[in-house]
């Protein structure tokens, strides 16, 4: 099981190095919330900072989205679970951030835990990995000998209804939308300024929460994050009504992987599915 | 007046009500409960601690369609839509979230503008108001105490609701409370020792601990101005921030919208939709500029806005510590957090 | 009053177009159903306007393009093709009939081609039957 407490301790003492010696101004990490079971994302900024650093099973945050409001540092320091790891080289792969201008502080972690129901977070619903791709210091043991799960099984339900039902249980949960944009904005990928829902020439869907906007908003947004979706789940875990939008967005990532040979953010040469392309890809792909 | 009833028999209050007009009750689906109107009896359930999104949606519904249009008519040929309010019962409404709206009512119908939507579903509809379970301690992040409401506040209900064993007592807080409980013949009169208890459980919700401190709103308002241009406070507070909005479509008194008029071919409705000043294009005006434009400016806004210029302007807080915007931030921002930092600056 | 499909036809100018216009021009018939838009690459093509000719009450959307390896501009439909087949992918998960979707390639020379595809295509969508997943239901009582 793995050490909280000393993934907790290494992180501190790390983030104080970087800090102490300016290597970094800030370390994007986590601290403790209103309680122990709602940490909050935290951006370190002084060696003060740093003691109120934590790390726990409920921190399910992923990091790289913040990774944006520092344009103007030279330098800065990010905690990366595995998906976040790979939310990092996703932002490298479409050069929002250059590989050297971060210091990646990777985590390897099982056990998270979703506060809303305290339950273990089940790693086929997120990308099943537990070990960072891509890191410059490893905090915690690499986690080994795990069974391998596919991050597509949990589709295997879905992928055998018949398109009516399909279709059916798709329309009552994209009913339930209420336009937070919150799975929007949880979205390390969706950095878009500004974001296509928000423009009004054209305008893509109206603004009423029901279902042809919704309808227009999910499906779109589930195609602006085909190859980019790095399965960390947060989308859905931001959801204040619940829209198992991880379901959709991990079918559209299958699809890539199968139609294109790659998973998103896995190698940092890659170039994202949609922004490349091959002579012999297949035309059975449109079939 | 006080009457009581098994709550065995709750569905047939529901009946009643639902006979007379709309019935309205926390409902429950797979994330939790939300108002909704009640198709059948049996829903009636008193079992919650409170609903995902506040039951404002019953006066300001999320979406509000107003005239309906042809383009290339005159305006004289567009529609009005008629409201067509039948009389509404407001079932199961919490003290915090009863307060609320008093304070938007401030918005909607006692500062000159009357808004007719408004007024007309606030006026149809009875209140029923439902004590909060003394047995059960508060949840972490609610903090109404703070704002002098109490767990057992009758305040904003027209009829207040407190649970005794197993009997549910209804008690008459205004004149439309009064004339709803006299018609509803299933009830039965609360004795003396009914009102004995009714009573001492309004006294004892008053005590009932929630995260408190002590608020004043001309000394928060006043701490708020003093630190308004201090960027270091706000963006450490606002660092984690998404800006995504679902703060402010939660809250019982957050009150803004959007007025859009959505066109398809020809025809088109003008409807009015929430808004929420932590979107980013939220001040954005047609020439381009954006006031705000970055996130520490947004959450400077909606937390100086409901404890400091409110106060200014109309003398209370908006805000009725339900904890909705905590527990359901999806990087668990805390404003009760915030207020005592900023108290502490 | 049979149902007659309102169909969607976004063609590339420098292939699809003038393969339609070539159909035109030795006189091949094709139904009647297919409303034609020109973009200059299907590369130009926003998934998103599928999506929305669908809730504007489109039947069926087909989109033609240069054959691979001959797009006017060397590389659009070698995208178009990674991005169409994605727009696929998601009409088919969300439950909707992926034979409302197709995609050709068609070329400046095809006049045939194009007009045996409106028709297979057409009658495919005659058999579907209206689309009324994703229309707009302020549509669906009057178009």
């Amino acid at each position: 099981m793995t050490d909280f407490k000393q993934i907790e301790n290494s992180l501190k003492r790390e983030a104080k190095k970087l800090l102490e010696s300016a290597e970094v101004p800030v370390v994007l990490a986590y601290a403790r919330g209103y309680d122990e079971k709602h940490p909050m994302p935290f951006a370190a900024k002084s060696v003060a900072d740093v003691e109120k650093i934590v790390f726990n099973e409920y921190c399910n945050f992923n990091m790289a989205r913040y990774i944006m409001r520092f344009p103007d540092a030279a330098k800065i320091a990010v905690a990366a679970k595995a998906a976040d790891s790979r939310a990092i080289v996703v932002l490298i792969q479409e050069e929002k951030v250059r590989r050297e201008d971060l210091v990646i502080l990777g985590i390897s972690a099982s056990g998270m835990k979703d506060p809303k129901t305290d339950q273990l977070i089940d790693s086929r619903t997120t990308g099943g990995l537990y070990n960072p791709v891509e890191y410059d210091i490893l905090l915690g043991e690499e986690i080994r000998g795990q069974k391998i799960v596919s991050p597509y099984e949990v589709l295997a339900e879905y992928e055998a209804m018949d398109k009516e039902a399909r279709w059916a249980f798709w329309k009552s949960q994209l009913d339930k939308c209420i336009r937070c944009y919150a799975c929007r904005k949880a979205c390390p990928m969706c950095y878009c300024d500004p974001c296509f829902i928000d423009q009004n020439k054209p305008r893509w869907a109206d603004k009423a929460p029901q279902s042809p906007g919704n309808m227009m908003y999910h499906l779109t947004r589930f195609h602006h994050l085909a190859g980019r979706c790095i399965d960390c789940g947060e989308c859905s875990r931001a959801c204040p009504v619940d829209i198992p939008l991880y379901l959709f967005h991990k079918k559209v990532a299958k699809e890539c992987e199968e139609m294109f040979g790659q998973a998103a953010g896995m190698k940092l040469e890659d170039k994202p599915v949609l922004v490349d392309f091959r002579v012999e890809d297949s035309d059975q792909i449109l079939k | 007046m006080l009457k009581k009833i098994s709550i065995k028999k709750i569905s047939d209050l529901a009946v009643a009500l639902m006979e007379k007009g709309t019935l309205l009750a926390p409902v429950k689906d797979a994330a939790g409960h939300n108002f909704a109107e009640l198709k059948d009896q049996q829903q009636l359930d008193l079992n919650y601690y409170n609903t995902i999104v506040s039951p404002k949606t019953v006066f300001l519904p999320q979406k509000e369609d107003f005239i309906k249009y042809e383009t290339g008519k005159p305006i004289i040929e567009a529609q009005s839509v008629d409201l067509n309010i039948k009389a509404t019962f407001l079932l199961g409404v919490r003290p915090c979230d009863a307060k609320s709206f008093q304070i938007m009512d401030i918005h909607f119908r006692a500062s000159g503008i009357i808004d007719p939507y408004w007024q007309q579903r606030r006026d149809a509809t009875v209140i029923f108001g439902y004590a909060f379970d003394l047995d059960i301690p508060a949840q972490d992040a609610d903090f109404y105490q703070t704002l002098g409401i109490g767990a057992a506040d009758p305040e904003g209900s027209d009829v207040f609701m407190v649970k005794k064993g197993e009997d549910l007592l209804l008690g008459a807080v205004t004149p439309k409370g009064e004339e709803i409980l006299a018609q509803l013949a299933m009830l039965g009169e609360g004795k003396p020792a009914d009102k004995k208890y009714f009573e001492e459980y309004i006294k004892k919700g008053s005590q009932h601990q929630t995260r408190n401190m002590c608020l004043d709103p001309q000394v928060i308002a006043k701490k708020l101005e003093d630190i308004f241009h201090s960027g270091e406070f706000w963006q450490a507070q606002s660092a984690a921030c998404l800006s995504c909005g679902i703060c402010s479509f939660v809250c019982p008194t957050c009150y803004c919208f959007d007025i859009c008029d959505d066109t398809l071919f020809s025809q088109g409705v003008r409807r009015r939709v929430w808004d929420a000043c932590m979107f980013t294009d939220f001040t954005l005006e047609a020439s381009g500029h954006n006031p705000r434009t970055q996130v520490y400016q947004r959450l400077r806004q909606k937390v100086c806005h409901k404890y400091s210029f409110h106060v200014r302007k109309y003398g209370v807080i908006s805000c009725v510590g339900c904890g909705r915007c905590t527990k359901y931030c999806p990087v668990n921002i805390d404003i009760y957090s915030i207020i005592e930092d900023a108290m502490k600056a | 009053m049979s149902f007659e499909p309102k169909i969607l036809g976004i063609a590339c100018n420098w292939c699809t177009y003038t393969g339609a216009d070539l159909a035109g021009t030795t006189r091949l018939h094709y139904p009647q159903n297919l409303r034609v838009v020109r973009v200059m690459c299907s590369s130009r093509i926003n998934p998103s306007f599928i999506f929305r000719a669908f809730q504007l009450g489109a039947d069926g959307v087909l989109v033609g393009g240069c054959h691979p390896g001959d797009c006017h501009y060397n590389t659009g439909n070698l995208y178009a093709r990674r991005r169409l087949a994605v727009t696929k992918k998601i009409l088919e998960f969300a439950g909707l009939e992926p034979e409302r979707f197709r995609v050709e390639w068609i070329s400046a020379s095809e006049g045939n081609k194009f007009a045996e595809v409106v028709t297979e295509f057409t009658a495919r969508i005659k058999e579907l039957g209206p689309q009324q997943k994703l229309k707009i239901d302020e549509l669906l009582e009057k178009i």
